[in-house]
């Protein structure tokens, strides 16, 4: 199950972030979305590492922690997608497809002229479609 | 790890007993154990002590119980140190080949190890020690020693001693015979278990795991980490099988014994895995332990006990991996986090796991709390209380039992799962949970820091923070926090700092720091947080810190106690009322706000000033705007502007609070008052305040701050800011809200300064440079300079002179003059400057400035009333031709007083064209028909060839021309040529003028031409000849009306160097002036010998048309020394006008030189009749005209 959800801007600052639990631990999921933001500059910033992945948006599992998992995508503008999940077993493709669609979605709230680039998304359709993307989210759901 | 024994910590070693000769063991030890691998000694002095190896007795007809437990506690340990695997008994040589009684000593003592060992595999090595190699056993005693022992031969080993080379030998062969004999027992116990295990003979899970793990340890014994490693998993897995199975004890106590059972597993599986290089797989090994176990929480009332045992597996491991050396294999893929790799990259950093080690411990120290103030638990907790002192751990790991006393007798009771649960509870009291989570905390900040990775570095840092904060140590987590918040400050992450700073307001609230804890609150509350869902209580207290969560009704909460604590009425109180903070009007609290504070939310100052420059003394507007995030809006009392230049600075005042401002008047001189209909600031809302100012002072007049006076005892000063660079607001710049101008006009909104250039006063005092065309080279050329007061009175003025090269450069030498040194051949200097101190005569101020240098001149100017003036003339010569800007400035003040006035300044320059007035050229000029043979002319001397030869004692004509080439007309006064001084060229050349000029001076306009003629007579014979100087005078023509007398100036020019040398023959033409068509008239050529050789002469006259003549065409002749020779002829001219006499050629057969007279000297002018004038004026006129 998806937790979080989270955009962070190339400054490192969050521009949309929304969780999904009942718990209140909004707190506890901004802290693990920010930490993760030090494996992101890691992976991107590593020469070595980054050799084969240049042109993948996809960074895959950031890290594991507690009972989380966090997953990463950087888009071509420096935007960092980052999603918290509860899932212990879950496929590459369905994290990848969501992240798509995910991308996909931000990309529209940000093309709204009155939207100002670099800045929060307040969007309530992008909310909404976000949530339903969370929702929707489970194994096969690829399709 | 530490906690874990020492014989689980290390791999286990072999264990060897030696038994008699003790005057051996210790070099025998010493030897075993660094061999590779090593071997243990359990060294028995004497064969008395053997019953240390004997196996406890069990009654054999008892049916075996079901096992009690998993692992016995000390089974390792028993293996390790007390059950050898080889049993040695040392018998020296004496013993062996001594009398019969030691022979039967060393029977019997052989009989009882025997005895001992019965039951067990142990192996039984005899060693017979040796003094010497010669001190040998004979044969027969050695086969009877062997039977007695009934071993193999090879296991009767020969010791030497005393024989270095030997005793080496002897302890080598030990070695060899024990490894391999240990390898046979290890192998064999193994087997024994494996059969167990392979046959499934156990009764219970319990023993299948047992028997794994023994047969692991034997593995192990062995170094054959494979089969180790295989049993050890076999162990963990059957382990876990049997959680939901086994039904021995009681639930609680049940899983307690297995998590620490599969602790002991896993550790020794990690163990294996990361010595053995493999870091993927203990990594994948840890997960899938961490996932195996994570759930089995088991009862709420001991999860602590669980989180406390899952925090250690992280501990662990963490510890594991970072005193393994095992590096990250080159093979994985680097695409962490990927299909082709699940493993990330922190996952290989001990720090991850400290991290979470840490997270966990807080975990179990919550349970713990949840636990005590349940009432059902601290109940029971109290009701056993007398259990623990009896309560220990029992013979099984993981098992806790109670000794029980009856009497004499001491019975092991297993305990009752309430009974546990209490115990558990006080055991976990006694523990300090917070600094261990400190530790695992710092640990995990500092290595993460060092990784680079400063926001999971944070992170450790914010939750050290907090367990300070626990701790009560406010200053510490103050410190930490402070560092966190910095971090989230920057990046823009509003709900972490708006936790952090929760803290930080609580901290400096329980510090007493009254400022801190305004400044924090201040911050918290312009923060930009909008959402308001979650309601306050309990559990988010522990979620979100003191601050609770990040709501817009907690920013107005927060603001609203730090103004109540700003105006006294309420102040806030710690939840224990620990200390209080106390804010009074004796000490204010006064907060300054600079470009990077980040309280640049709660109140910004936009100044702008509307015009760029100003008049001094004229006023100007400017716009102070006053920006604040906070959500309730403020009221401010005062706010005070403040320039650089203080008497501008002033004050506004809220009018509905003081309605007069006669009450600040009285307080303070010095600063104007102005008062505002309203000084409050709304959220989000620009309060714009347009006043005017003033500045008398010319140059920068900058707005420094603002400070806003809240109530009696808070005063924010804020920095002004432009709003042209004003930066954007942290934190702020990334919400999506309105932003509006600092100022209504937009325009001044992204142009506005806060500085304003105050202009300089204008002067009004005219500066004139009166200029008079082009200078001329060698004149003192004057420059008119008059100061006019046009309406300032002039104080101390100095007027400064300064000439520089027009066309750059500043330099008026050139470069090649600046090396040579003489200071006349500066090409434009400054003579003088002339004042004409007609106001003031007596003027001899000491302050008088007079300086002149070359090309630059200061001189003070009299004080000058209003209306007066003075003018000077400065002195300038030229020495070359050159343009020259020069620049005049005046500076003076209005006033005598200099210190208060203004100074004021008028610059004007002048560029000047530098030209040269009169060109000079000459020629020399041999008198008319007098050609004297020059030898230099015929054979040129190297050197000379351009020199001008002239004949000595005879007469040369010098013509001088002097040519105006300047546009102003010159008048001439006198052209002469001047000898230099000394005697020597008075003598050698006499130099006289004969005419071309006369005693009226000649005006010559541009262009124009004068020239002079003079007779030069060189004396001796010299290559060098000076001729002289000549010297010109002259004056501008000054008929214009000028009432000054132009001064006269001399240029002068050197002519060149002349040859002289005495000829040898002269040749002179005679004829008449002129001649009359039809009348024959005589034409001589007159040849004078000057040498005193004999001269041969050859001469030829061509025939003409306009002449026949008679006399010899051809001829030559012989001319005497000192003689002359006349050749006549006779012609008669044919036709009249000017006409070219037959050519006459001369020449001199010696010096090989031929006379070809000028056209000039051989042309006659023939009338066609007897001219009718009179004779004596026209022969005056004829020579005259030559």
């Amino acid at each position: 199950m998806i937790v979080c959800v989270a955009v962070v801007g190339h400054e490192n600052n969050p521009l949309y972030l929304q969780s999904f639990t009942e718990a209140d631990d909004a707190l506890k999921l901004h802290h693990i979305v920010h930490s993760s933001l030090d494996v992101i500059d890691e992976r991107v910033n590593n020469p070595k590492k980054s050799g084969s992945t240049l042109n993948e948006t996809f960074l895959g599992l950031l890290y594991p922690t507690e009972n989380y998992k966090v997953y990463g995508y950087l888009t071509n503008t420096k935007v960092k997608l980052i999603m918290v999940m509860t899932d212990l077993d879950v496929k590459d493709a369905d994290v990848r497809s969501f992240f798509r669609r995910f991308h996909a979605a931000y990309v529209d709230a940000v093309s709204n002229p009155f939207h100002v680039p670099g800045k929060t998304t307040t969007s309530k359709s992008f909310g909404q479609r976000v949530g339903s993307m969370v929702k929707s989210f489970g194994p096969g759901a690829t399709a | 790890m530490e906690d874990y024994p020492e014989e689980l910590r290390t791999p286990p070693v072999s264990l060897v007993s030696l038994v008699g000769c003790p005057e051996l063991h210790h070099a025998i030890s010493a030897f075993l154990h660094s061999e590779q691998p090593p071997i243990n000694t359990l060294a028995l002095p004497d064969f008395s002590k053997i019953s240390v190896l004997a196996r406890k007795q069990k009654d054999p007809l008892a049916s075996t119980p079901p096992p009690a437990g998993i692992l016995k506690r000390d089974w390792l340990l028993k293996h390790r140190t007390k059950i050898p695997a080889v049993a040695a008994a040392l018998f020296s040589s004496e013993q062996v080949a001594g009398d019969p009684a030691q022979w039967l000593q060393l029977c019997t003592d052989l009989e009882n190890l025997k005895a001992v060992l019965r039951g067990r595999s142990t192996k039984l090595v005899v060693v017979l020690v040796q003094t010497s190699v010669n001190d040998e056993v004979s044969e027969d005693l050695m086969i009877a020693l062997r039977k007695r022992a009934e071993i193999d031969s090879k296991h009767l080993i020969v010791f030497v001693q005393n024989d270095a080379s030997e005793l080496r030998i002897s302890l080598n062969r030990l070695a060899s015979i024990f490894a391999e004999l240990c390898n046979t027992y290890y192998r064999e116990e193994g087997r024994k278990i494996k059969a167990r295990i392979e046959k499934k003979s156990f009764t219970s899970s319990e023993l299948n795991v047992r028997y794994c793990f023994e047969a692991a340890v034997y593995a192990e014994f062995r170094r054959d980490w494979a089969e180790a490693l295989r049993f050890y998993e076999d162990g963990y897995r059957a382990l876990r099988e049997m959680i939901g199975t086994s039904t021995r004890l009681p639930p609680i106590q049940r899983l307690v014994e297995i998590k620490a059972v599969a602790e002991q597993l896993h550790f020794k599986i990690s163990t294996l895995l990361l010595h053995g290089g493999k870091v993927v797989e203990a990594i994948t090994w840890f997960n899938k332990h961490i996932a195996g176990y994570e759930r089995l929480v088991g009862a709420p009332e001991i999860a602590f006990l669980h989180w406390e045992w899952f925090s250690r597996q992280f501990l662990v491991f963490a510890e594991l991996l970072e005193t393994s050396s095992a590096a990250i294999p080159s093979t994985l893929s680097p695409r962490f986090g990927t299909s082709e790799n699940p493993l990330t990259d922190w996952e290989f950093q001990p720090a991850y796991y400290y991290q979470l080690a840490a997270n966990y411990l807080r975990e179990k120290r919550y349970c713990l709390e949840c636990c005590a103030s349940m009432p059902e638990y601290s109940e029971l907790s109290t009701k056993v209380g007398d259990v623990p002192e009896s309560v220990m751990p029992s013979a099984y790991v993981g098992q806790y039992a109670r000794l029980f006393e009856q009497g004499d007798t001491i019975t092991v009771l297993l305990l009752s799962d309430s009974e546990y649960v209490s115990y558990a509870h006080m055991e976990a009291q006694r523990f300090q949970d917070t600094y261990e989570i400190i530790a695992l905390f710092r640990k995990a900040y500092e290595s993460f820091s060092g990784l680079k990775a400063p926001r999971i570095a944070s992170y450790c840092g914010n939750r050290m923070a907090r367990e300070y904060f626990i701790a009560k140590e406010f200053g510490n987590a103050k410190q930490l926090f402070d560092g966190v918040a910095c971090l989230y400050r920057q990046e823009g992450w509003v709900t972490l700092l708006w936790e952090s700073l929760g803290y930080l307001r609580e901290c400096s609230q329980r510090l007493g720091s009254a400022k801190d804890f305004v400044e924090y609150s201040l911050e918290m509350a312009a923060l930009p947080i909008f959402s308001d869902i979650g309601v306050e209580n309990s559990e988010n207290k522990r979620v979100y810190g003191p601050a609770g969560p990040a709501t817009l009704s907690m920013r107005q909460t927060v603001q609203e106690e730090v103004f109540n604590l700003l105006k006294g009425e309420h102040v806030p109180v710690t939840t224990d009322g620990s200390c209080i903070l106390h804010v009074t009007e004796d000490e204010p609290i006064c907060l300054d706000i600079d470009l990077v504070s980040p309280l640049r939310v709660a109140f910004l100052a936009s100044v702008a000033f509307h015009d760029q420059s100003v008049k001094p003394g004229s006023p100007t507007m400017i716009t102070v705007s006053l920006l604040s995030q906070l959500p309730c809006p403020i009221e401010v009392d005062q706010l005070e502007i403040q320039f650089n230049q203080s008497t501008c600075n002033f004050i506004i005042v809220n009018a509905q609070k003081y309605p007069s401002t006669e009450k600040f008047t009285e307080d303070d001189q010095r600063s104007l008052v102005e008062t505002a209909p309203s000084l409050t600031l709304s959220t989000n809302k620009w309060l714009r305040l347009t006043y005017e100012v003033k500045s008398g002072q010319s140059g920068k007049l900058e707005c420094l701050s603002v400070s806003a006076k809240i109530g009696h005892s808070f005063m924010i000063s804020c920095r002004a800011e432009s709003p042209a660079s004003m930066e954007d607001l942290p934190l702020w710049k990334f919400e999506e809200w309105v932003e509006s101008f600092p100022t209504k006009d937009p325009g001044l909104a992204f142009y506005g300064q806060k500085v304003i250039q105050v202009e300089e006063p204008e002067p009004q005092v005219d500066l004139i440079l009166g200029t008079s065309g082009p200078a001329l080279v060698g004149e003192d050329f004057i420059v008119p300079v008059t100061v006019e007061s046009k309406g300032h009175a002039v104080h101390s003025g100095e007027l400064k002179i300064n000439l520089v090269d027009a066309r750059g450069g500043g330099m008026l030498m050139s470069p090649r003059d600046a090396e040579s040194f003489s200071s006349d051949r500066k090409h434009v200097e400054l003579l003088g400057i002339s004042g004409i101190p007609e106001e003031d005569e007596s003027q001899t101020d000491l302050d008088n400035v007079r300086k002149i240098q070359h090309s630059f001149g200061v001189v003070s100017i009299p004080i000058l009333g209003v209306g007066e003036s003075w003018s000077s003339k400065l002195e300038i010569k030229w020495h070359r031709p050159k343009s020259v800007m020069l620049y005049v400035s005046l500076g003076y003040c209005t006033n005598s007083t200099e210190a208060a006035s203004q100074r004021f300044n008028v610059h004007r320059s002048l560029q000047i064209e530098g030209k040269i007035p009169i060109i000079i050229s000459h020629r020399f000029m041999m008198p008319f028909r007098q050609e004297p043979l020059l030898l230099s002319k015929v054979r040129a001397l190297p050197g000379y060839e351009h020199r001008v030869s002239l004949a000595v004692n005879a007469i040369s004509i010098l013509i001088v021309s002097a040519r105006n080439c300047s546009e102003v007309p010159l008048r001439l006064l006198s052209m002469s040529i001047e000898m230099d001084d000394d005697d020597d060229s008075q003598n050698s050349c006499s130099v006289q003028h004969i005419g071309g000029f006369t005693d009226n001076a000649v005006l010559l306009v541009s262009g124009e031409e004068f020239k002079g003629v003079f007779s030069v007579t060189p004396h001796v014979d010299t290559l060098n000849l000076d001729v002289g100087t000549v010297c010109i005078n002259w004056t501008r023509d000054s008929k214009l009306g000028s009432e000054q007398q132009d001064s006269i100036v001399v240029t002068k020019q050197r002519l060149p160097d002349v040859k002289s040398e005495k000829p040898p023959i002269v040749v002179n033409l005679e004829c008449p002036a002129h001649a009359i068509l039809g009348v024959p008239f005589s034409f001589y050529v007159r040849v004078r010998n000057l040498t005193s050789l004999l001269q041969e002469i050859k001469y030829s006259l061509g025939d003409s048309q306009s002449f026949v003549f008679c006399g010899p065409h051809n001829d030559a002749a012989f001319i005497l020394p000192k003689a002359e020779h006349l050749i006549s002829y006779k012609l008669v001219a044919l036709g009249s006008g000017p006409q070219q006499l037959p050519r006459i050629t001369v020449t001199s057969v010696r010096y090989s030189a031929a006379l070809n007279t000028t056209a000039a000297a051989a042309t006659v002018f023939v009338y066609p009749s007897e001219p009718k004038f009179n004779m004596e004026e026209s022969k005056q006129e004829t020579v005259s005209s030559q």
